[in-house]
């Protein structure tokens, strides 16, 4: 209990940082959001020329990349900005004087950095979701509301949890930047329905690099269209991903903190 | 001098071992994800009349290894720390521009990138998917020119938009509103010929679809020679306005900045 009301202190600490600069808020929301939207734009264009896009319609489509946006904001406000540096925590030795903490280094900075900018994020996806779910007549029940929020969820631990691996890296190969790189790129490509893509990546994309449950995989379970490789078990596996990828984190984490034997003076 | 920045900055791209796999590997992820979407369109949707799936999967191709436009993002970024710490005063006492230093350097870790990540990945996949020739010799020809104009627009108006910067502070906005400007209006990821008429009626007009659109077009031969002769020339045009947009914002930061403490 203790320890929760601290992690709680350090986001109010940083929520009252970062809102010293108001007017720089809301332009970097406006900013990202419309740098988010422009791509969009293109899928869209993509979408309205051709009709279909890998089987999918545009309001579809714009289900997926608001739930995508969104599930991924959920998860990186906590994660991103802050892990992104962990080469430069372990190399400059900073790492260390986390470890003497009483609390946990991930859990202090995943906290006492929390990022507000991902406002325009939350704001793009929550629109998209909001216009498209109007228009694709699903049957809409206790038990799908559900779906569609846990499922969110999970997408959210999903994201946490695949940058807290990528960040971990850094305590054992001291450098990990580039793999935050490669985490973008397949992440780029999990926001297109699985269908567009060949085999191997579609089976990279489920299991390896399994970001095809951030969007993908639980959009499809609730439009109840078909999902390649694991058909009927869609709507399970999307719940499921995020939390196995948070044990799969946790375990990564405490193996790599294991090894970590400090890079700087 | 500026011949030499920019092979220096060729050279510490170069020192980067591990980094190299890692930008192959992400070359190699963007073209497929760009070749997936028009393969799929065009194998399993409505397709074109107005250009064949060879010539988008040659669009794709180039458009992901030749038509990065990550260097812009990198410059505003190092321009905006540079404004914000305060060192891009120790900048401006060289006796050399800060702004063509910065594109020296920058131009040179493109060159890097383009010669040693992007055309393995581009001759690599061209192999996979295939890969058009360009029309012709002459269009060969304009297209190199074109590349060259395209760079230069790239980093002059990359450039305006961080000098921007020395106004707001903050250049992680504009970072992310050129992005933007240039995912939707260069044509680098969706040619301008798809878009609705009367969207790319304006989007024509623009010099963001110098930086991909047209380059490619001209490859692609989806303009005549002449044609795309007048389209380069209107392009020059857009590269003498970007530049002198760039001098006056420059002139209008120096006079602006106020230096404290030593």
């Amino acid at each position: 209990m203790q320890t929760l009301s601290l992690y709680l202190y350090l986001v109010r600490l940083q929520l009252r940082t970062r809102l010293q600069y108001r007017g720089n808020l809301v332009i970097g929301w406006v900013a990202q959001a419309f740098g988010y939207a422009s791509v969009y734009g293109t899928i869209w264009i993509i979408a309205s020329r051709f009709e279909r896009l890998g089987g999918w319609v545009w309001p579809e489509i714009a289900l997926m990349l608001g739930f995508h946006v969104l599930g991924y904001a959920l998860g990186a406000l906590f994660t991103f900005v802050q892990l992104r540096g962990m080469e430069e925590l372990v190399r400059l030795g900073t790492y260390d004087t986390l470890m003497v903490r009483p609390v946990s280094p991930w859990a202090f900075l995943a906290f006492s950095g929390i990022n507000i900018e991902y406002g325009g994020h939350i704001a793009l996806g929550v629109g998209m979701i909001a216009w498209a779910l109007p228009q694709l007549g699903i049957d809409w029940s206790v038990l799908t509301v559900l779906q569609l929020v846990a499922s969110l969820i999970s997408a959210a631990l999903l994201t946490g949890a695949t940058l807290t691996i990528v960040a971990a890296m850094a305590l054992v190969l001291t450098r990990s930047r580039y793999l935050f790189g490669i985490y973008f790129d397949f992440w780029e490509l999990s926001r297109y329905p699985l269908t567009i893509f060949a085999l191997p990546l579609q089976v990279t994309l489920l299991s390896i690099v399994p970001l095809g449950y951030m969007a993908y995989v639980p959009v499809a379970a609730l439009l109840g269209k078909p999902v390649p490789l694991i058909g009927a078990a869609a709507p399970f596996a999307a719940l499921l991903a995020g939390p196995v990828m948070v044990v799969i984190a946790m375990l990564v984490w405490q193996a790599c903190q294991r090894r970590y034997q400090g890079a700087g003076g | 001098m500026y011949l030499a920045l920019a092979v220096a900055g060729f050279r510490t791209e170069a020192s980067f071992r591990a980094q190299f796999w890692f930008l192959l590997l992400s070359g190699v992820l963007n073209v497929v994800a760009r070749v997936s979407i028009w393969q799929s369109v065009f194998l399993h949707g409505t397709g074109s009349a107005d250009v064949s799936l060879p010539q988008m999967v040659t669009y794709a191709i180039l458009g992901a290894t030749v038509f990065s436009t990550w260097e812009a993002s990198q410059l505003v970024r190092e321009m905006g720390a540079d404004i914000r710490s305060g060192n891009v005063v120790s900048h401006l006492m060289r006796p050399a521009s800060y702004p063509v230093s910065l594109m020296a350097r920058l131009l040179g870790g493109r060159a890097h990138e383009t010669l040693l990540i992007g055309l393995p990945v581009a001759v690599v996949m061209g192999a996979v998917y295939g890969f058009q020739p360009p029309a012709s010799v002459g269009h060969a020809v304009l297209f190199a020119l074109s590349v060259a104009l395209s760079l230069f627009l790239l980093f002059t108006l990359a450039t305006a938009v961080a000098t921007i910067g020395f106004w707001v502070m903050d250049t992680l906005a504009l970072d992310w509103f050129l992005r933007g400007t240039l995912a939707l209006f260069s044509g680098g990821l969706v040619p301008l010929w798809f878009y609705p008429d009367a969207v790319a009626n304006a989007v024509h007009h623009l010099p963001f679809a110098w930086i991909a659109f047209y380059p490619l077009a001209i490859y692609l031969g989806q303009l005549d020679l002449t044609e795309s002769l007048v389209t380069l020339l209107y392009g020059l045009g857009w590269a003498v306005a970007s530049a002198g947009l760039l001098t006056l914002l420059w002139r209008a930061a120096c006079r602006r900045m106020v230096v404290q403490g030593g």
